[in-house]
């Protein structure tokens, strides 16, 4: 044992860096956040040991239900938007008939690069109900101005086209270097077969690309329950747009009630979790584990 | 043919430019509008009509919030978390790529199956564990907890499986120590990963949000990001949009333009490998 450990004492050096502040930074407060989240806690005086009574709390709270919702049709809307624009996008842009492709592929990736939080604040102006453009352009065109922040019902939409605006182009990318990698030979069989170009994208491209795009799905997702930023900086009324994780934030370190947030934090823990058990059982079936 | 083809090229290209419409448009809108007067009207279209530019905008900005203390620690902070994780992801993936010690594996799948739950969802007792060792309000604490990151991890070692073997034995045989091969040897070559690393590492700590609001209380030590993110409440209820944006515009520019530099960089072979044919 002491022997190996002498032997490879390079490697295990120079990976132990991560392994350190993994068990300090990750692991410890995981494991803490669910510990914390059976007391009662203000950040300051001594904890007192609650039980389940932050989980009961957490079924009768409105917010905490409003919360969950909100993150899974910002999850389910995002995944599908992203994934059918990026695969758009990225077919488009890898196409033999493209011109000028890396002014395209630079401009379009643009968005990735812009901060959430100052793009937030811009989106807040476009979706203004009375000075916004959103609603100049839909008066333009003959409808009503929406109230799209101050209406519980319409305020989770800029949130969501900023998160889809914003995430689009970085999941172009990974699509487009999963196209890059589609043998060119394969394209010309099957058009020497007779296949259109339909056939040809749904037959050939998308099959090969399903690795691509699970990996898309999963990072989404995983973005997705973490959403943050955007709903942070874009706040509708109430809870009408509130994510969890903002929702754990706000409870702990806005209210100061240590104990219920990190009871939420940790159903935002085992949702991380199920989805990565999901994708491993996926990928141990298609076998590629 | 002939012209079908012509017809899908013409849609193609529309359709591209579109798109790029989209994602150039709100950039540019919030640039217009940071030089406006407070005065000029920003109601839907006549938002794009710049009378009289200006920059007192932007002058107002430095007077609601510290710019300079606030852009010192946005770079110190992106620019030391930068390097830092480079360097320590890269040494941690040239371990998993190039040595064979035991556990190498279940070690490595490990460091990949760390990527799925985040560090964001135990925010609550880091914060606890910050306060304790007193990294609350220092800029530290942006930097040594992703000093190495999975992700950083997994990406570069994929760059160092490709370095071929010869050349780290060779320069063994020769008597260079095992950081030394990592230093002078390995590193050289992977540098147009670290350059593509470095890109998005810089941008996204730059973008950093969650972490700065939460490690950070004191307004001297706050980022530029948090700043401006304050900006719409920090002048009682009524900061001009004018204003406002002009601060999107000053966090905002620099990302894009650090993003074109790096491009530019790295297509004119600035960046390129030392490994021959």
């Amino acid at each position: 044992m002491i022997k190996t450990l002498k032997k490879y004492r390079y490697p295990y050096l120079f990976i132990c860096p991560f392994f350190i502040l993994f068990l300090v930074f990750q692991l410890i407060p995981t494991v803490w956040t669910f510990r914390i989240s059976f007391v009662d806690w203000n950040g300051l005086k001594k904890m007192k040991p609650v039980g389940l009574a932050n989980y009961r709390l957490m079924m009768n709270d409105y917010m905490f239900k409003d919360s969950i919702r909100n993150t899974a049709i910002y999850w389910l809307v995002s995944v599908v938007l992203i994934m059918v624009f990026s695969v758009m996008i990225a077919t488009m842009l890898n196409s033999r008939l493209l011109r000028a492709r890396q002014f395209f592929k630079t401009a379009t990736f643009l968005p990735y690069v812009c901060a959430s939080v100052a793009m937030g604040l811009i989106f807040g102006m476009l979706f203004e109900e009375n000075a916004g453009l959103v609603n100049g352009i839909i008066t333009a065109l003959g409808g009503t101005r929406i109230p799209w922040l101050t209406s519980s019902r319409y305020a989770r939409i800029p949130v969501e086209v900023l998160f889809v605006w914003r995430l689009t182009p970085w999941f172009t990318q990974i699509v487009l270097s999963g196209l890059l990698n589609i043998p060119e030979e394969y394209y010309e069989a099957a058009t020497v077969d007779g296949a259109s170009t339909v056939q040809r994208f749904f037959r050939i491209t998308l099959p090969l690309l399903s690795n691509i795009l699970f990996f898309c799905f999963v990072t989404i997702t995983v973005d997705a329950w973490k959403l943050f930023n955007e709903s942070y900086v874009l706040a509708g009324p109430g809870s009408s747009n509130t994510s969890l994780f903002q929702l754990m934030y706000t409870t702990a370190f806005k209210t100061f009630k240590l104990g219920y947030g990190s009871a939420l934090g940790c159903v935002l823990i085992v949702i991380l979790l199920l989805i990565s058990f999901v994708q491993f059982a996926v990928r141990r079936r298609i076998g590629e584990v | 043919m002939k012209k079908r083809q012509k017809t899908v090229s013409f849609f193609l290209h529309f359709l591209m430019i579109f798109i790029v419409a989209l994602c150039l448009f709100p950039v540019l809108w919030m640039c217009v509008i940071s030089i406006k007067t407070v005065g000029e009207s920003i109601t839907g279209f006549n938002a794009l009509k710049v009378i009289t530019p200006t920059l007192a905008n932007y002058r107002r900005l430095w007077e609601l919030i510290p710019v300079w203390q606030n852009a010192f620690n946005s770079i110190f902070t992106t620019l030391i978390g930068t390097i830092t994780t480079l360097f320590f992801c890269a040494l941690a993936g040239f371990a998993f790529a190039k040595y064979h010690f035991p556990g190498r594996n279940a070690l490595f799948y490990f460091v990949i199956a760390t990527m799925m739950v985040s560090a964001e969802a135990g925010a609550i007792p880091l914060f606890v564990i910050m306060r304790r060792v007193g990294m609350i309000d220092s800029l530290w604490s942006l930097i040594v907890p992703r000093m190495a990151t999975a992700v950083g991890i997994f990406y570069l070692r994929q760059y160092m499986l490709a370095v071929p073997d010869e050349i780290i034995d060779a320069a063994r045989i020769d008597g260079c120590s095992e950081f030394g091969i990592f230093w002078r040897v390995v590193v050289p070559i992977v540098q147009p990963a670290l350059a593509s690393w470095a890109s998005l590492t810089l941008i996204a700590r730059w973008n950093d949000f969650f972490w700065p609001i939460l490690f950070l209380r004191a307004n001297a030590k706050h980022t530029l990001m948090v700043s401006v993110a304050q900006l719409p409440v920090s002048d009682g209820l009524s900061t001009p949009w004018q204003v406002v944006l002009a601060g999107t515009t000053l966090v905002i520019v620099p990302s894009i333009l650090i993003y074109l530099i790096l491009q530019l960089a790295q297509k004119s072979g600035l960046t390129e490998g030392s490994v021959k044919g």
